[in-house]
């Protein structure tokens, strides 16, 4: 049984983007994002307001081995 | 080199043992393309790595490599050393394919800034490697210029995306190979085809002239046979680029001096948390046995837990999804038929992925990342982990295009490789051992970041005292 969200999410792709179901896998992967859906629903709250995305390059040279 | 390299040999020797033969006068460089060549012209037909051998230029490059060394000139580092690579790094007026329909015809008017370091360090470019279309799947499959076949078992998947990098290396083609890697793409191919693949720190090597997948992901690495073969190809690839606005302007260390085979006190954490759900039992046997070669050279091995793996894991699975669809979108339109089923069917879901997640994705990367390191490697200086959780699986049941149902099989495959992309840390694959198809195992080592130097010491101490990294497939 196809998921519910597989419908809505076509025709949300075709509305947004133009791109329209290029073949029954398309239809397979999109229901299988039920399950990223489902992670990403665990991390609700996590994203603080000051988070941005240059804190990656900062945090590589943070993380970077002490000196011995 | 301590013996004079007899022919027969020559196709088996790792890079940097070629390159110091080739140094020492010991062997020239035309006898190193011929014995490429030989190999490529008995086996390619069986595994499709190639997608366009240059054999008159690299013999002619031999020649001059041959002649300059007998006037006196002094070897660059790679001198001599016949290479192929992954069909997504540009060189002017060269086709460069990214192993799709849609740039079958491509020619590039820049030339990739690897390939001139590359160049200058005096390797010899042979032509260009078999890939997933677009790099966009980690099995090899490629529905345009045939799927590459694994030389251990050719129903087997070689893994992807750099699958003819991977599989070439392994078949004795040539010494080394630039991939891509993006949630896995260097270390599956390494892992499934039984060579040596390095992932660097995200930003330290060029990416300018590179075909992009997702920018934020993107890295450039060597698929080789064993690590010092990787420590002097990172050595000559690695540093600031000004064409590459985001590469790291971090000083590039002499790789191979690390390589000292004393890892006495390193200390390894195995994390329990992820990396083994559902994992194979051959693949779990061939590790604690890796973890035992590095404990008797004096690792101490830690078993512990990180908590953030599940979050990172998540947020991975956006990053390159919504990059690939938006750099794809137009052709998306216009054109889908012309990508292959799986393809199209992976690039469609990233349009479904509301912007605010992408950008919540991006921005947790850096919090992410210093959590993942007070967990995991703080107190530790490698993480370890098996690079594949199952045994390689075959080419028929991860083909989405013949299958819509295999898709979780295939998407699975990248599990243990792609949260180290999102973490950008960077990441070695050798083999540990091979299973009870005969098929290999892949060790994944993982450090802070810009510690390839660390990374790279732990998988030579490795493969000192073991020869995984030299079996050579029957083919």
């Amino acid at each position: 049984m196809e998921p519910e969200l597989v419908a809505p999410t076509m025709e949300a792709i075709r509305r947004w983007s133009g791109v329209t179901l290029p073949n029954a896998a398309a239809r397979h992967g999109l229901a299988d994002m039920a399950g990223l859906i489902a992670e990403l629903d665990k991390l609700r709250g996590t994203l603080v307001f000051e988070d941005e995305p240059s804190s990656f390059e900062a945090a590589l040279q943070d993380c970077k081995e002490p000196a011995r | 080199m301590n013996a004079p390299v007899s022919p027969a040999s020559l196709a088996d020797l790792s890079m940097t043992e070629a390159a110091d033969a080739f140094a020492a006068g010991e062997v020239k460089a035309e006898a190193l393309v011929r014995a490429c060549l030989a190999r490529i012209d008995a086996h390619d037909r069986q595994v499709n790595a190639v997608i366009r051998l240059d054999r008159d230029a690299a013999l002619a490059a031999a020649a001059a490599a041959d002649a300059a060394r007998a006037a006196g000139t002094r070897p660059g580092s790679l001198a001599g050393v016949p290479m192929m690579h992954k069909d997504m790094y540009y060189r002017a007026g060269k086709v460069s394919t990214c192993g799709s329909k849609i740039r079958r015809d491509h020619v590039p008017e820049v030339t990739a800034t690897v390939l001139e370091r590359l160049d200058a360090a005096g390797a010899i470019d042979m032509g260009t490697l078999n890939m997933a279309e677009f790099a966009q799947n980690p099995t090899g499959h490629n529905a345009h210029f045939g799927h590459c076949h694994n030389p251990w078992s050719l129903d087997y998947c070689t893994g992807g995306s750099s699958s003819g990098s991977g599989a070439g290396v392994a078949a004795r083609f040539f010494y080394a190979a630039l991939g891509s890697d993006t949630g896995g793409s260097i270390r599956l191919p390494a892992t499934l085809c039984g060579v040596t693949g390095l992932k660097p720190t995200q930003t330290r090597v060029s990416r300018a002239g590179v075909m992009p997948l997702s920018f934020s992901a993107d890295n450039v690495g060597p698929l080789v046979r064993t690590a010092r073969d990787a420590a002097r190809f990172l050595a000559v690839t690695a540093g600031h680029d000004p064409k590459d606005p985001t590469s790291a302007r971090e000083s590039v260390p002499d790789y191979e001096a690390a390589l000292t085979g004393d890892i006495r006190g390193l200390r390894i954490a195995v994390c329990d948390t992820y990396f083994f759900d559902g994992a194979d039992s051959p693949v779990t046997a061939a590790f604690e046995a890796a973890m035992a070669v590095l404990r008797a050279r004096g690792a101490i091995v830690t078993r512990i837990t990180a908590p953030v793996l599940p979050a990172v894991a998540a947020y991975t699975a956006i990053i390159s999804r919504v990059e690939g669809a938006a750099i794809h979108a137009n052709w998306m339109r216009e054109h889908p038929g012309d990508y292959a089923t799986h393809l199209s069917a992976r690039l469609y879901g990233g349009y479904a992925i509301p912007g605010h997640y992408y950008v919540e994705a991006l921005s947790r990367r850096g919090p992410l990342l210093r959590e993942f390191v007070a967990q995991a490697l703080t107190g530790y200086d490698l993480v370890a982990t098996p690079t594949l959780r199952t045994r390689v699986p075959s080419l028929a049941e991860t083909d989405i295009d013949a299958d819509p149902e295999n898709w979780s099989r295939f998407m699975a495959v990248s599990a243990n490789t792609r949260p180290f992309n999102y973490l950008g840390l960077p990441t070695i694959s050798i083999p540990c051992g091979f299973d009870d198809r005969g098929l290999p195992i892949g060790l994944q080592l993982a450090g802070r970041p810009f510690a390839e130097a660390r990374v790279l010491q732990a998988a030579d101490a490795f493969q000192r005292d073991t020869d995984w990294h030299r079996r050579v497939p029957a083919l």
